[in-house]
């Protein structure tokens, strides 16, 4: 069986191209394009990984993130935060709330393989 | 500016020219399984136009880079090494652009609203470019364009010498691989043809002919590029031949016209004036102001004896012929004596010895001249019995006096002058001459040396002179 990922990006352009390379690379890819579809999604599908972009409409990739770590249901899914930025604070607040690791925009896409991997198999 | 800004604007320009270069590429890749991908990027790239760029929001703008670098990343993988090298190149570079752009996120902020087009060089010209390769032509001529230079493309030696020779070029870019007239040839060609000598020429060439590069430098290419080329460099190369062509180009109009002008004021000076003289106004500037100094000057009027009414007996060209048959002569005579001619009245020749040129025998100088031109007329006469043409004769008449001489008109319209009753007083005593006679003045009298071939001929009163003159004959003819 197939690994499933989620990926959280509201940005068309980027989900798509996202979604495209991920299928390439042989995995299932859920998407949701704000927080709360992320939310509701990951209490769905229970995907193994999620990529979660912070700058998200309707409910914030930050709050989805501390929203999910602290489910019971939801906590043990690991999330990597898809962020713009590579300022510390940013990644920081990522990390705080609830994100395993993160990758920044624009995606270094074997280093983003790497990482899912590494949050499979931790 | 700070660097690191200066490096944003730099790789903000790099990634929308690149959009705008690969589109084209993509839309001609002729690979159905990337069809989807490469539509995409070329989706993602068109949102990257300028004018996009400056619009977008940060936020916006970073989407747009990180999914056209995605789908870049895609189709070089796909892509693997196939022929599709300019694409792959662009693509390569696109990737690095869009990383290096936003491995600073202060960078990412202000490359979106505060970026403006790129520094369009106002110095633009004719480029052309020489490359066997369509796809970098495409790209070359894509790249040049756009900041508006007018560009040609050839694909071999042998086009480029062509194009070369029948359309103005300001700089070559020259790829040294080449089927046929490779460019190294054409260059050589191009350095040892003295009409494209001054063309500059920017080498293209991989980065292993490091020592093709040395050598074509070495046969006289200007600068060098090389292959994936780096478009800010492309453009900062170009800028330069640019320049040293304009350099060129305005010394070489310069020159021309400081030599035809030197030639015209050669030309019509020389006219009037012995070589010397025009050497030595040409050679002084200064002297060519408007204006004048007092002179003692000795003035030789000549005239050909009953001439209107042999006009009248011939027809015009033969005038014309005449004239100039014997103005000729005149003018080799007078020069010769350091006369400056200062006008011919149709067939009267007024010249002035002394002036602009010092001459200390200028009276001495005047009457040896006249003599002289007395025995050419003889000489022509001689010359017109074989030729059937009608005798003429010539009186001259010599007078020496203070003139003003020097530049005298306006400042459009100036010529080299004399004014002075002297000057009137010639051209009376002018009228007194017999066919054949040389009458000078008394002043003209005082100042020579030797009076034994003067004869007194009597004072006369003049129209429109005061005090009458005395005169005298030259005998000219024992």
């Amino acid at each position: 069986m197939s690994t499933k990922l989620l990926l959280v990006e509201d940005n068309e352009l980027n989900r798509d191209m996202l979604t495209r390379r991920l299928l390439r690379k042989g995995f299932e890819v859920l998407i949701a394009e704000d927080g709360l579809e992320a939310l509701e999604q990951m209490r769905q599908h229970q995907p193994d990984v999620v990529l979660m972009d912070l700058n998200l409409p309707v409910l914030s990739g930050w709050e989805a993130c501390k929203i999910a770590a602290n489910d019971p249901d939801l906590a043990h899914i690991p999330m990597l935060a898809l962020t713009a930025h590579a300022l510390e604070q940013e990644l920081a607040k990522a990390l705080d709330a609830g994100c395993k690791d993160y990758a920044t925009k624009p995606i270094d896409f074997p280093v983003l393989l790497e990482k899912i991997a590494g949050l499979l198999n931790p | 500016m700070s660097s690191a800004s200066t490096a944003t604007a730099l790789s903000t320009q790099r990634i929308v020219e690149l959009s705008e270069l690969l589109q084209d590429s993509l839309a001609s890749l002729d690979n159905a399984d990337l069809l989807e991908e490469s539509t995409l990027l070329a989706r993602s790239l068109s949102a990257l136009e300028t004018n996009n760029t400056q619009t977008l929001s940060r936020h916006d703008l970073l989407n747009h880079y990180t999914s056209a670098c995605g789908y870049a990343e895609i189709l070089l993988e796909e892509l693997g090494n196939t022929t599709q090298e300019a694409l792959q190149h662009g693509l390569t570079e696109l990737v690095a652009a869009i990383r290096e752009l936003s491995a600073t996120p202060e960078a990412v902020a202000k490359a979106s609203p505060s970026y403006k087009s790129e520094p369009r060089n106002a110095n633009v010209g004719s480029i052309l470019v020489v490359d066997d390769q369509n796809d970098n032509r495409a790209v070359l001529k894509r790249l040049l364009s756009r900041v508006g230079h007018t560009v040609y493309t050839a694909d071999s030696g042998e086009a480029a010498l062509e194009h070369l020779n029948s359309q103005s070029i300001d700089v070559v870019l020259l790829d040294l691989s080449m089927p046929g007239m490779g460019g190294k040839t054409a260059l050589t060609k191009i350095k040892a043809d003295p009409k494209l000598r001054s063309i500059p020429v920017i080498v293209i060439s991989g980065h292993k002919e490091l020592d093709s590069v040395i050598e074509c430098i070495t046969a006289g290419a200007d600068d060098y590029l090389f292959k994936p080329f780096n478009s800010v460099l492309l453009h900062a190369r170009i800028a330069a031949g640019l320049e040293r062509k304009q350099w060129h180009d305005r010394e070489v109009n310069y020159l021309h016209q400081l030599e035809q002008r030197e030639k015209f004021i050669r030309a019509t000076f020389g006219r009037y004036l012995t070589d010397e003289i025009v050497a030595d106004i040409l050679e002084k500037p200064e002297g060519l102001r408007l204006g004048g100094d007092l002179k003692e000057v000795t003035i030789l009027m000549a005239d050909i004896r009953g001439f209107t009414q042999l006009c009248s007996q011939m027809p015009p060209e033969q005038v014309v012929s005449l004239l100039n048959g014997y103005l000729g002569t005149m003018t080799e005579i007078i020069m010769r004596h350091n006369g400056t001619i200062d006008e011919f009245l149709g067939d009267a020749i007024l010249a002035v010895f002394g002036a602009p040129k010092d001459d200390p025998n200028h009276a001495q100088s005047a009457v040896a001249c006249s003599i002289e031109m007395q025995k050419a007329v003889a000489a022509v006469n001689r010359q017109h019995q074989t030729s059937a043409l009608p005798q003429i004769s010539t009186g001259i008449a010599i007078n020496t006096g203070t003139v003003v001489a020097g530049n005298i008109g306006s400042d459009r319209r100036a010529k080299y002058g004399f004014v002075g009753t002297p000057m009137n007083v010639t051209s009376r005593i002018e009228d007194l001459c017999e066919a054949n006679e040389i009458l000078i003045s008394e002043t003209t009298m005082q100042a020579l040396p030797n009076t034994d071939q003067l004869r007194d001929k009597g004072t006369h009163s003049l129209k429109g002179l005061g005090a009458p003159v005395r005169v005298f004959g030259v005998e000219w003819q024992h």
